[in-house]
Parts: structure tokens; C-alpha cells; sequence
């Protein structure tokens, strides 16, 4: 009977620890090691890594690190889905389990919580002693991320990755013209009867950056569009977001390609690399698509070398350089974390790591001095040669719509919308009225 | 002799049962726990919080009734509200009512029953995202089955199902209508406990066919029936994938729910709205559950 009572209490133990207790595990993504060997080791979660599209240019670049450092700071990846890398990091916040470097976040986050509740660590000190590196970086962005007491936690960008369209020349023989230096109404009327790969699903990325470059091409459009980088756009039934939408339209209806209603990114982009369309909108990190590597993707004699890019009219290119960087440093890190921390951002912003970085990326860092070898190399991918030679002082820079409207607005009534305004249910009006609705309900207090 | 034998019977039952309190509540710690962790106190956090402007990492602040205010003033929330209603109805009288019916054929026992009740049942191992996605292909306006077969007959024919209005509320039905095999094997399960004797009673009083099944069968099963109607129903409040992977909510507001609101409203940080939303799909879940225990008289026992 005792055995009996011992097990039973045994039992109901096991059960309360395994069940309660065990909702507490660890969910930390960092460690330190200051052991014998002397080399501090930090762990990173990084989306960056596995399968992701980014992993080819990061992962490599930390090897670079580690080897670079030996015996001194060694940096270790946690491999987090890109999905869910957000939520992870909050969750991470809210257990205090913060990695010592913190690899982006939501911005909307770091605005209203991480910054101003001090769980980032100020490096407008350690900015100020490496000159070489602020010099690097965008007056834009360095105003962004600085705070009104002066503090810098952001690390903020040193290049930028202006977003255009990629067209297929065997398709579209318009490689001798610059396209960038029309109008839009040129454009248009140039592109005839050519098929452009719009998506309409998800955020509709591709429908989004055409949309914000017809915005832009409108007077007062860029203007609007930047205005809503610190406070979001709720009015869309402004006069140049109506008329963008009246020409996106008319593109929907007469230029998209077949499977555009109800394409996600992919069918977007295979509808291009199929010969379905000869125009898609996207950024340069997709020169790597077109790479005989990744032949496998291509279909009905689709060839990657045909694809040449431009910015869009009226030398719009799309990106925010008003934002926050790639990188912060947790404020709970330890001194020795955080040594290993920036030794880390002081390596990425060497000017060998950007230029590898924009020869696997593209993009441009408008404050660096390139070498003869990186322009060299830069030529042989065509479509990131056209980029940057489209790239210039006269470049206009708007940020894309999906980033200047409430989150909602874009991830979900955007695409919503999109179809009726494809086929005809909405007029250009009735479509910003509707998303104007979203807006302000998604927004009210 | 018969009270003064059972008073030592009894004293020594009571006595167990106080001598084993401490193991009763040693073995309720657990479920208490899991309980208070994961039900009781999220719901109470969630209502709290349904009165509270919250971004879900500051202080909520209390904003009285102001997000059922914009909840109730939303055209989305409304039409969301609308879809429910629809498709709940369907759900109750045509998913169940076909459930019922597969029930019953299998019921016949014919050769093949087995079988055909374990095909019934893939769909059940499939998941809502991976059916979401299967649908896609099947309404596809290129190259989709429905369509394919359709042009077939009219070339011309030109239906983007899940994008057009009216139709991506029925292709967004269409995805779950017929998968009713939880109802089939509630009703199923019922329909093997009919006593043998009820049935031959009701054959040698004359009873056929129709009969049996109107005025013996189907009544025994209400009690299942009303369990597969709940289960139903409340898969409706709770849809999201079915939705949120084919139309997310649209053309427009065509297939709005109430979990795509929840979410957009997450997405913006509005927690406080987002669980107000939460609470009413808890409150409207609570009200179905009434009604039906009511309609269905499942307090009454049938044997």
C-alpha cells in the first residue's frame, strides 16, 4: 500500500512539473563564453539563414567574421524562420531573453516599445569614435534613427537598394532607350500591349511597387508618400493616389499577365520567368533569379541573360532611407557581449563587406568609394549594372505605399480590393474610399 | 438489522474518502493548473483587456466601451457578422444535414461500408491550409478543373471564383461544406447504440422504411446531431485559414470573419480591439451552444 501511495504521489509530481512548470523553458538566443579559451562567443537569431534568400550573402559573411576574429569574438547563427522572426524577438523581449545583437524587429516595435522603454543600447558614443563608419552611413538615415536626446540605437544603413522593374528584352526590345529618364505617360504608351506580372494576393508586392511608383510619378506624389513615414497615410482619396490608381487600373485591365488576380509573389514571378510577361516590378536582390544557377526556375525558353532593369520613370527609384538599420545592440548584453557585438557592426561596414554586399545584393552606398575591382565585377551582373547606372544624384527616392499605410491596410485590404478594381465592380474612387475606411478604422484610437 | 449494517457500510465509505482527500486533491493540481494557466486566466485577461486601448507591450489603458463602439460602427465587422449568420445556416442544414446523410447510408451496412467511411475520412487528416490551397488550383480561372470542365461547353466561360463577386462566398463555402465526417461518425455512433429490440418493435408495428428512420432513427441521434451541429457551427466562428488562404476576406468585404478582423487588428497593434473581437465570438459561441442545447432538448435522456 505504501509503494503504492509513493508511486501515486511520484506520478501526480512528474505530472504537475512536466505539465506547469514546463511552460518556462529557456527561449533565449544568446550565450557568452569567457572560458579558457578567451574567445567570446555570442548567438544570434538570424532569419538570414537555412533556405532564406539571404543566407547566401550572411551566412558566409559571419564565416568571413569568425575566421577574421579567431580566438578573439566568435558569432554563432540560431536559424528562426522569417515568418516568425518578429513575434520570436518580442517574445524574447517580454522574457528579458534578448540576444546581445538583434538582428531588425518590427519597426512599429522598436518605435513605441524597444527604444523609448531602454532595452537597446545607445551607440551614438561608439558612432562618434569610429568616424570612419558614420561617414558610411545616409544623412537620412542617421537623422532617422537618432532620437531627440541624441541617442542612436538603430544602427543605421549605409546602403540603399533602390527597387525598379526587370524586363525581358527578347520579349520587350527596349534595351536602348533609358526608361528611367521618361515620363510615366511615355512609358506607358510604350509598354502597348506588352504583359506585366502584377500579383494581387498576400501584400500584393508587386501591384504595390507599381502602384507607388504612379503615385510618385503624380504632382505632390513623393511628398505624400514620404509624409507617411512617420505618421501613416489614412487619407487615400488624395488627388495623386486616385489618379495612380485610375493608371493602375487600366494596367490591370490591359497589360497584366493571366494568373495576375489572386497571384501571390511566386506566381508573380513565375508568370516572368516563364515568358508570360515581360515586366515585372521588383528589387535587385532578384538578379540572382536570373542567374544560369537558377535555370531550373525558367520555362518556355525564358533565358535570364535577356533581363535587363531599369529604375521607374521619372528616375523614381523605390526605398526609404528614413528608416532604421538592419542591427541594435540589446541593452542587457554585458561589456563583452557587446565588444563582440560591434566588433561585428564594425565589420560589416567595412567598405570590402559593402561592396561584397552589393555585388551579392545590389543596391548602392552612395558614401563609399568603390574600388576598380568592384565596378569590374558589378558590370558583369547585367541587370545590377543597369541599377546603378540608373542610380544617380537626380535619382528621386519614395518609399513603397505598403510602408506609409497601417500595417492591415497593406497586408490585407490592399488585396482585398485589388481584383475589384481589376474588374471593373470598383472605379478608381470607390477603391481609395474603401481603403481610406480601412485606414482610419485600422487606425482609430 | 438492514440500517444498522449499513451505518458501519457508510461510516467506512466517508471515512475512505476524507482519508483520501489529500491524493483527490494532489491528482486535481494538475488539471487545476493547466486549468487556471491556459483557460481561465487568458479569457479573464482577454475581457479585461477588450475595455483597454493596449498595443500589447505598454500599459493597456482602460478605454471603457470605445472598441465594441468601433467594432459595432466597422461595415467590415458587419458584413463579417452577416457571412457568420449565412454560414451558420449552411453549416447547421447542409453540412450536418449531409453528414447525417452519409450516416445513415452507412448505416444500411452494405458491402463497402468500411471502406467507404475510412475514404470519407481522409479529408478529415488533411489540413484547413493544405485544402485552402488544393481549392485554389481547383477554382484556378486558367487552369483549374471546375473551369476546364466548364469551358468545355462555353469557351468564353470566364470565372475568377475565388476574386468575383458573388462567387467567392460559395467557393469559400464549397471548401468545407462537404467534409462532414466528424458529424457522420457522431450520428454513426449513435445510430450502432439503438437497441436491436426498438428497431424489430417498430418493424412488427408496421413501421418501413422512411418510417424507421423519421420516427425511431433520427430521433435516437439528436443528441448527435446537436453535438455535430455545435462542433459546426463553431468551426464557422473560428475560420480562418479556409479564408485567410484563398480570398482573405474578399473581393471587397465578400467573405469577411471575425478571426481575419482579429488578425488585421493584431497586425496594427490594436490588441484591446482585437480581443473585444476575441470576446465576441466567445459570447456568440456561448449563445449557438444555448440555443442549440435548447432546440435539440440535449439535457434529456432518450433510454
Amino acid at each position: 500500500m505504501k509503494k503504492k501511495r509513493l508511486l501515486a504521489a511520484l506520478m501526480a509530481g512528474i505530472m504537475l512539473v512536466s505539465t506547469g512548470c514546463g511552460a518556462s523553458s529557456n527561449g533565449g538566443g544568446s550565450s557568452s563564453d569567457g572560458g579558457d579559451s578567451g574567445e567570446i562567443t555570442i548567438t544570434i537569431p538570424s532569419y538570414k539563414t537555412g533556405e532564406n534568400v539571404g543566407a547566401t550573402f550572411f551566412e558566409p559573411q559571419v564565416e568571413r567574421f569568425n575566421e577574421a576574429y579567431e580566438g578573439q569574438y566568435q558569432i554563432e547563427l540560431e536559424n528562426v524562420t522569417e515568418d516568425v522572426f518578429n513575434d520570436q524577438m518580442k517574445q524574447l523581449a517580454q522574457q528579458n531573453e534578448l540576444p546581445p545583437l538583434v538582428q531588425g524587429g518590427d519597426k512599429e516595435w522598436l518605435r513605441t516599445v524597444v527604444f523609448p522603454n531602454g532595452m537597446a543600447y545607445d551607440i551614438s558614443g561608439w558612432l562618434d569614435e569610429h568616424q570612419e563608419i558614420k561617414d558610411l552611413m545616409l544623412a537620412d538615415a542617421i537623422e532617422y534613427c537618432t532620437e531627440d536626446d541624441g541617442a542612436i540605437y538603430s544602427v543605421p544603413l549605409a546602403t540603399v537598394r533602390p527597387t525598379g522593374f526587370f524586363y525581358n528584352s527578347a520579349m520587350w526590345d527596349v534595351a536602348d532607350q533609358d526608361l528611367s529618364a521618361m515620363t510615366m505617360d511615355e512609358f506607358i504608351e510604350l509598354i502597348g500591349d506588352q504583359k506585366i506580372a502584377f500579383s494581387t494576393a498576400e501584400n500584393a508586392w508587386v501591384s504595390a511597387l507599381f502602384l507607388t511608383a504612379l503615385i510618385a510619378d503624380e504632382e505632390g506624389g513623393v511628398d505624400l508618400l514620404n509624409s507617411g513615414i512617420n505618421e501613416k497615410i489614412t487619407d487615400l482619396s488624395q488627388e495623386p493616389i486616385v489618379n495612380a490608381v485610375e493608371k493602375l487600373q487600366s494596367l490591370l485591365q490591359n497589360n497584366a499577365s493571366s494568373n495576375s488576380i489572386g497571384a501571390a509573389y511566386p506566381d508573380a514571378a513565375n508568370a516572368f520567368m516563364s515568358g508570360q510577361a515581360s515586366i515585372i516590378a521588383n528589387g535587385p536582390w532578384m538578379s540572382t533569379d536570373f542567374e544560369e544557377t537558377n535555370s531550373a526556375n525558367w520555362s518556355n525558353g525564358f533565358d535570364g541573360a535577356n533581363v535587363r532593369a531599369s529604375l521607374f520613370p521619372n528616375q523614381v527609384g523605390i526605398a526609404q532611407t528614413q528608416s532604421y538599420g538592419e542591427w541594435w545592440i540589446s541593452a542587457e548584453a554585458t561589456e563583452e557581449e557587446r565588444e563582440c557585438a560591434l566588433a561585428f557592426i564594425e565589420f560589416i561596414y567595412t567598405p570590402e563587406e559593402l561592396e561584397a554586399y552589393l555585388l551579392a545584393e545590389g543596391g548602392d552606398a552612395p558614401n563609399l568609394e568603390y574600388s576598380e575591382d568592384f565596378t569590374a565585377q558589378q558590370g558583369e551582373t547585367q541587370v545590377l549594372a543597369d541599377l546603378a547606372a540608373d542610380t544617380t544624384e537626380e535619382t528621386v527616392f519614395a518609399p513603397c505605399i505598403l510602408d506609409v499605410i497601417p500595417s492591415s491596410v497593406g497586408t490585407s485590404d490592399l488585396s482585398r480590393l485589388l481584383p475589384s478594381l481589376a474588374d471593373g465592380t470598383l472605379t478608381a474612387e470607390q477603391f481609395c474610399e474603401q481603403l481610406t475606411t480601412a485606414a482610419q478604422e485600422a487606425t482609430a484610437e | 438489522m438492514k440500517k444498522k449494517g449499513a451505518k458501519p457500510g457508510y461510516m467506512s465509505n466517508n471515512h475512505w474518502e476524507k482519508k483520501n482527500y489529500k491524493w483527490i486533491y494532489l491528482f486535481l493540481l494538475p488539471t487545476t493548473v493547466i486549468f487556471l494557466m491556459f483557460y481561465l486566466v487568458p479569457i479573464v485577461q482577454v475581457f479585461a483587456t477588450s475595455f483597454t486601448q493596449w498595443d500589447g507591450f505598454n500599459e493597456p489603458v482602460f478605454n471603457g466601451l470605445k472598441n465594441y463602439e468601433n467594432l459595432f460602427t466597422s461595415s467590415a465587422f458587419l458584413i463579417s457578422l452577416k457571412n457568420l449568420l449565412l454560414w451558420a445556416l449552411i453549416a447547421m442544414f447542409l453540412h450536418v444535414g449531409f453528414g447525417t446523410m452519409i450516416a445513415f447510408v452507412l448505416y444500411q451496412r452494405k458491402r463497402g461500408w468500411k471502406a467507404t467511411r475510412a475514404v470519407f475520412m481522409i479529408p478529415n487528416v488533411i489540413s484547413a491550409a493544405a485544402w485552402a490551397m488544393i481549392y485554389r488550383f481547383f477554382f484556378n480561372n486558367d487552369f483549374g478543373i471546375l473551369n476546364s470542365i466548364i469551358r468545355k461547353f462555353n469557351p468564353d466561360f470566364d470565372v475568377q471564383w475565388f476574386y468575383q463577386s458573388p462567387w467567392a462566398f460559395w467557393a469559400v463555402t464549397f471548401t468545407w461544406l462537404f467534409y462532414a465526417v466528424i458529424v457522420t461518425l457522431l450520428v454513426l455512433g449513435d445510430l450502432m447504440n439503438i437497441p436491436q429490440e426498438l428497431n424489430e418493435a417498430a418493424v412488427i408495428d408496421g413501421a418501413k422504411g422512411w418510417q424507421l428512420i423519421r420516427y425511431i432513427q433520427l430521433p435516437l441521434c439528436r443528441n448527435a446531431i446537436a453535438t455535430g451541429v455545435i462542433a459546426s457551427i463553431t468551426s464557422r466562428i473560428t475560420m480562418y485559414e479556409q479564408i485567410s488562404l484563398t480570398t482573405a476576406g474578399g473581393p471587397g468585404n465578400d467573405t469577411m470573419s471575425l478571426p481575419i478582423l482579429l488578425v488585421n487588428a493584431v497586425t496594427d497593434y490594436r490588441y484591446g480591439y482585437a480581443n473585444a473581437i476575441g470576446v465576441l465570438m466567445f459570447v456568440i459561441g456561448l449563445i449557438m451552444m444555448g440555443i442549440i442545447n435548447k432546440a435539440f432538448r440535449m439535457n434529456e435522456t432518450d433510454y
